[in-house]
C-alpha cells in the first residue's frame, strides 16, 4: 500500500503533496477539537496496524483500517493518517518522505469517501444493516485505495491494468479481513460508545 | 453466511505469491568479475522469478538487463571497472535501486574513469595464472561464507523494534497533547476577553 520513493514521477508527487495539504487543511478546519483524543487514538491504531502482519496461508497481510478511520473521523482522517504515515516512514522505513503526499491521499481520500457513502448506513436502527455497511466501508476503502495506487503508478508510466491487477489481487485478503474487522468494530462501537461514530443514540435504538 | 465466509477464506489461502511486505531490500556484491545481487522483501519473501533488473552505468546508460532466478538472485558479468547501478521494479510501487562502487571490482578489469581509487597497481610479472585462479577461488569461498551474514544483517536492519513502535505512539499522543493544550489556551484567552468586556 505504501509506494516507495523513486517509483513515481515528479508531477504525481507534487499533485499528491498539494492534495494532501488541501485535505489536511479541510480536516483541521472541520475537526471538532473535543474529539482530538479520538483522532490521536485512531492515528496510533493505523500506525501500529501496518506493522502487525497476520499470517494468512502463504503470505501475510496487515490491516490498513482506513475505512474505520474514515467512518469515525470524516475529514479529520487526513491529518490523522498523515501524522501516522510520517511516523511510519521515520520509524519503520515504510514508504518515503517524497511520496508522503501521494500515500496520504491514496489512503485518506478513500477514508473520506467511505465516510460520506456509509455514514448513513452504519447508523441504521438494524444492527445487521449497520454491520453490512461497516463491512462495505471497510472493504470498499481498500478497493478505492488499490485503484488510486494503480492510478498513481499509471501516471508515472506503468501500465494501469497491470498495476491495478497486481495491487488488487494482492489486497483481496486485506479487503475480506478489513470488511469483517470494520463490521465488528461498528457493531461494538454502536453498543458501547455510539458517539464515537457520530451516531445519535436515540436514532440507533429508537 | 458461515459457508460464504469459509469459501472466501479458502480463496485467500489459495492465492499464492502475495507480497504484502512494504520494504524492498537487496544487495549487490562483486565476486571477481561477476556482480551478484539479490532482491526481496523485508518479510523474507524473495522477488518473483524472472523479475527484470536493469543495469546502468553512473550516467544512466543501460548496460544490460538481467533476470532474477527462483531465489531472487541475479548475476551480471562486469566488463568495465565502473560504478554499476541496478534498478528493479517489483510492481505495486515497489522499486529498488542498488549501487556497486567501482572499487569493489577487481583491478584487472579495464577501468572507466575511476576517481579517488586511481592507484592502479601494475600487475607484477610473476603473477602467474595459478595465483589468479587461486585468488578467484578464495573470493568465491569468502563470498559464500559471508552471504548468510549479509542477508541476516540486512533483515536485522529492516526490523523495527518495540522501541520504534512505542516511540511512534508516543509522538502521536504528544501531538494530541500539544493540540489540546493549544486549544485550552485559545479558550482561556477567549474567556479572559469575555470577562474583560463584561467588567
Amino acid at each position: 500500500m505504501h509506494i516507495v520513493d523513486g517509483a513515481l514521477a515528479l508531477p504525481v508527487l507534487a499533485t499528491g503533496a498539494a492534495l494532501t495539504v488541501a485535505g489536511v487543511a479541510i480536516g483541521l478546519k472541520k475537526m471538532d477539537y473535543d474529539h482530538l483524543p479520538q483522532v490521536g487514538v485512531l492515528s496510533a491504531a493505523f500506525f501500529i496496524a501496518s506493522y502487525i502482519h497476520l499470517p494468512i496461508g502463504f503470505s501475510s497481510v496487515h490491516l490498513i483500517l482506513n475505512g474505520l478511520i474514515g467512518l469515525a473521523l470524516g475529514w479529520a482522517a487526513f491529518p490523522a493518517l498523515l501524522v501516522a504515515l510520517f511516523l511510519q516512514a521515520v520509524f519503520f522505513g515504510f514508504g518515503g518522505f517524497l511520496v508522503l503526499g501521494v500515500n496520504a491521499v491514496n489512503i485518506a481520500l478513500p477514508a473520506v469517501m467511505v465516510y460520506y457513502l456509509c455514514r448513513h448506513g452504519i447508523s441504521s436502527p438494524s444492527p445487521k444493516v449497520a454491520a453490512t455497511w461497516g463491512a462495505i466501508g471497510g472493504a470498499g476503502s481498500i478497493v478505492i485505495t488499490t485503484v488510486m495506487v494503480a492510478f498513481s503508478l499509471m501516471l508515472s508510466g506503468e501500465a494501469f491494468l497491470l498495476a491495478a491487477k497486481a495491487t488488487f489481487v494482492a489486497h483481496i485478503p486485506v479487503m475480506v479481513v478489513e470488511g469483517f474487522v470494520t463490521a465488528a468494530a461498528v457493531l461494538l462501537i454502536r453498543k458501547v460508545k455510539p458517539e464515537f461514530l457520530g451516531i445519535d443514540e436515540e436514532r440507533a435504538y429508537g | 453466511m458461515g459457508n460464504f465466509a469459509r469459501i472466501i477464506l479458502a480463496v485467500c489461502l489459495l492465492l499464492p505469491g502475495l507480497s504484502q511486505a512494504h520494504n524492498v531490500i537487496g544487495g549487490v556484491y562483486a565476486i571477481g568479475n561477476t556482480i551478484e545481487g539479490e532482491v526481496g522483501f523485508s518479510n523474507g519473501d524473495m522477488a518473483a522469478e524472472g523479475t527484470e533488473v536493469t543495469v546502468t552505468d553512473a550516467a544512466g546508460n543501460e548496460l544490460a538487463k538481467v533476470f532474477t532466478d527462483a531465489e531472487g538472485l541475479f548475476a551480471f558479468e562486469a566488463s568495465q571497472r565502473i560504478e554499476h547501478h541496478f534498478f528493479a521494479n517489483l510492481s505495486s510501487g515497489h522499486v529498488l535501486e542498488l549501487t556497486l562502487p567501482a572499487d569493489e571490482l577487481p583491478e584487472t578489469l579495464p577501468g572507466g574513469a575511476v576517481v579517488g581509487t586511481a592507484q592502479v597497481k601494475p600487475v607484477s610479472a610473476n603473477f602467474s595464472g595459478d595465483q589468479v585462479a587461486l585468488q578467484a577461488m578464495i573470493e568465491k569461498a569468502v563470498a559464500k561464507q559471508v552471504k548468510p551474514l549479509r542477508q541476516e544483517l540486512a533483515a536485522y536492519k529492516e526490523k523495527a523494534g518495540l522501541q520504534d513502535i512505542i516511540g511512534g505512539i508516543g509522538y502521536i499522543f504528544g501531538l494530541c497533547g500539544v493540540g489540546i493544550w493549544w486549544r485550552e489556551r485559545q479558550k482561556e484567552k477567549q474567556r479572559e476577553k469575555d470577562n474583560a468586556s463584561v467588567s
